[in-house]
């Protein structure tokens, strides 16, 4: 399978030469991805399952038309044999009444006329079915009619001298008719046994023809059938895998599985142009969801913007009114804390601006450090007015991982955000960093909050889950975290204890050697 | 009322007490101020004020807490609530556990002065 791989838990990790061949803008990127997918999977050739299907029922169709004709003939033959073998046991029969009236020396011309009529037909009938004679009894019945003939000529002769309708012949007469009768019962006879053997086997292989294409037919069915079934359940088993990692949050394009394309690779393409309109989609979605955590955040931000401007008011205040009272020292002192309150507030915008400001969602290797720390001075306040300490074991000197700064800004914060919501009795935010493999770099959050229930565990990443009210969750937080984290081939996990406290590990592919 | 002119004022950030104090003391006042309400709580349960000047948000007990602590223990002191963040649900909360006033940031010194003295008569 050259399929893009379907387990949605482990992603590849976006490779650098495929970004620095794209520098354009993402729409434009994924634009050129898909058409590229759509390519490959549309230049294979054309072999539908239409066309299979038609093709293997008209194979049946044949072998059971072939079968019809060959049944034809062998029943046509047979009904030929059956004639022929009526006609000379009736020629038989006559000849023998003519030899046990020869031996009483009485023969009326009547048995004769009667004898010459059955080698008549059974010579018409000879000669209509070359093939069923050998040529010995060919000679049969010339020989049978010429001796018949000669006793008729004599008995019409002996008529003509008086005895009416009854003839008398002489010895000699009698005895070659009867030698001449007796060779061609004999003839008649083998040539009886003969026929009925023919007409046995023709039958017997009837039979066993129809057994055969009963069995041929059987297999061809289960050919049939099997290699369509296999058509049919790799590829359902393959879009299935696409669905789940889909579901996971993967959203990279289906490439050709297969040397050829049918119906399913139409579905494929389907799929394939439903998948950017989700990554459009999903893209908007984390936008907005990145304005409702700066939504929650807002209290804390109005609280920490109006502390350093109450602070610059008040102090210009006091400056005016103590212009002439207070000492230099004072002054300087004010004006000292005027400049450090208003760098502190610029620094609150700054890093609400950096945060919200729109950025290619393009993967590119990040400080993860210095994610981390905007993320605490983000949520610093959260965190303080909830009585939260922050102890962060965060070494300076990093491996750089695959993201983008936004994003994994908004993933971290909605993570502490969660840990400080766990904890509303205040405790202690645990930030350190763990290697688990050489080629990835994991954050590890822990608090010390409620934990969330066994039960729960298993749907947190579930998109519109939320344990909080009506109104202050949306539900999204964890479940785009994890879009975000597996778009850039990392992934999320979260081990909790109720009581004890939940453990969040965001891992990310180191963009370097670490 | 013993102590009338006695202030206390609680704010997490120091730069709020160094502007009011002076400006509080040269109204006659005496003030203390404090930074941590944990603190300010100890402090309270030596001492009764005229009048706390005390911030909402704060790390530990919240200003509400100290404002329900002494409305329990010194109903006689005057609360001036200050926050970084008024809402409508936290004025009518300190409304509601009996502050004298409640002060959104960014105020004007001379209000607050103004306020203190106001309510250091009540008291």
């Amino acid at each position: 399978m050259s399929d893009s791989n379907p387990s949605g838990a482990s992603l590849r990790a976006p490779e650098a030469g495929d970004r620095a061949a794209q520098p354009g803008r993402t729409d434009v990127d994924l634009a050129g991805r898909l058409r590229a997918a759509q390519h490959a999977l549309l230049s294979r050739p054309r072999l539908s399952m239409q066309v299979r299907l038609v093709a293997s029922l008209l194979l049946c169709f044949l072998l059971c038309c072939a079968f019809a004709l060959v049944s034809l003939d062998l029943l046509h033959r047979t009904r030929s044999r059956i004639h022929l073998l009526q006609t000379v046991e009736r020629l038989d029969d006559r000849i023998h009444r003519v030899r046990a009236l020869a031996n009483e020396g009485i023969l009326s011309s009547g048995d004769l006329e009667r004898m010459l009529e059955g080698a008549k037909e059974a010579e018409d009938l000879f000669r209509r079915e070359p093939r069923t004679l050998r040529q010995e009894d060919r000679q049969l019945l010339p020989n049978l009619l010429r001796h018949v003939q000669a006793a008729r000529l004599l008995l019409a002769t002996s008529e003509a001298a008086g005895h009416s309708g009854v003839g008398v012949l002489s010895p000699a007469q009698a005895a070659e008719l009867r030698s001449t009768g007796t060779d061609a019962n004999q003839s008649l006879e083998a040539l009886i046994r003969r026929e009925r053997l023919t007409a046995d086997r023709i039958l017997r292989v009837a039979e066993s023809g129809a057994l055969v294409l009963l069995l041929s037919l059987l297999v061809l069915f289960s050919v049939i059938t099997l290699s369509f079934a296999r058509a049919l359940a790799a590829p359902l088993r393959r879009f299935k895998g696409y669905t789940s990692r889909i579901a996971g949050g993967d959203f990279s394009f289906i490439r050709p599985a297969r040397k050829y394309r049918d119906e399913f690779s139409d579905l494929a393409v389907a799929v394939n142009q439903m998948l950017a309109e989700l990554r459009a989609q999903q893209d908007r979605v984390v936008r907005g969801a990145k304005l409702a955590a700066v939504g929650t955040l807002t209290s804390g931000i109005a609280h920490e913007l109006n502390n350093p401007l109450n602070n610059i008011s008040i102090t210009a205040e006091a400056l005016m009114e103590g212009l002439a009272t207070l000492s230099q020292e004072e002054k300087w002192r004010h004006l000292q804390d005027i400049y450090f309150e208003t760098e502190r507030a610029s620094e609150i915008v700054k890093s609400l601006l950096d945060f919200t400001r729109k950025e290619k969602p393009d993967a590119v290797p990040l400080d993860l450090n210095e994610i981390l720390q905007s993320t605490f001075r983000l949520a610093q306040n959260e965190m303080t007015l909830n009585d939260v300490a922050l102890s962060s074991a965060v070494p300076g000197e990093l491996p750089r991982v695959w993201g983008a700064a936004n994003q994994m800004r908004q993933v971290f914060l909605n993570i502490i955000l969660n840990a400080i919501q766990a904890m509303p009795k205040g405790g202690t935010l645990f930030v350190s960093t763990v290697t688990h493999h050489a080629d990835q770099v994991c954050v590890e959050i822990r608090d010390e909050g409620a934990g969330i229930p066994p039960e729960v565990l298993p749907h947190i990443f579930d998109p519109f889950f939320t344990t909080k009210e009506p109104g202050k969750g949306t539900g999204l937080g964890l479940s785009l975290s994890l879009g975000i984290v597996r778009k850039f081939g990392g992934d999320i996990q979260v081990a909790s204890e109720p009581g004890k406290g939940t453990t969040v590990h965001v891992c990310l592919p180191a963009a370097e050697e670490t | 009322m013993p102590g009338t002119k006695d202030v206390m004022v609680l704010d997490d950030e120091q730069i709020v007490g160094d502007r009011l104090r002076p400006a509080l003391e040269q109204e006659g006042f005496q003030v203390e101020v404090f930074t941590d309400s944990r603190a300010a709580l100890e402090r309270l349960k030596q001492k009764s004020f005229a009048v706390l000047v005390t911030d909402v948000k704060m790390r530990g007990p919240t200003g509400m807490d100290v404002l329900r602590y002494v409305k329990e223990n010194a109903p006689g002191t005057q609360v001036i609530v200050i926050t970084g963040y008024a809402t409508i649900e936290t004025s009518h909360e300190a409304d509601a556990l009996g502050a004298f006033q409640f002060v959104a940031k960014p105020f004007k010194i001379k209000d607050i002065v103004k306020l203190v003295t106001k309510s250091s008569r009540l008291a």
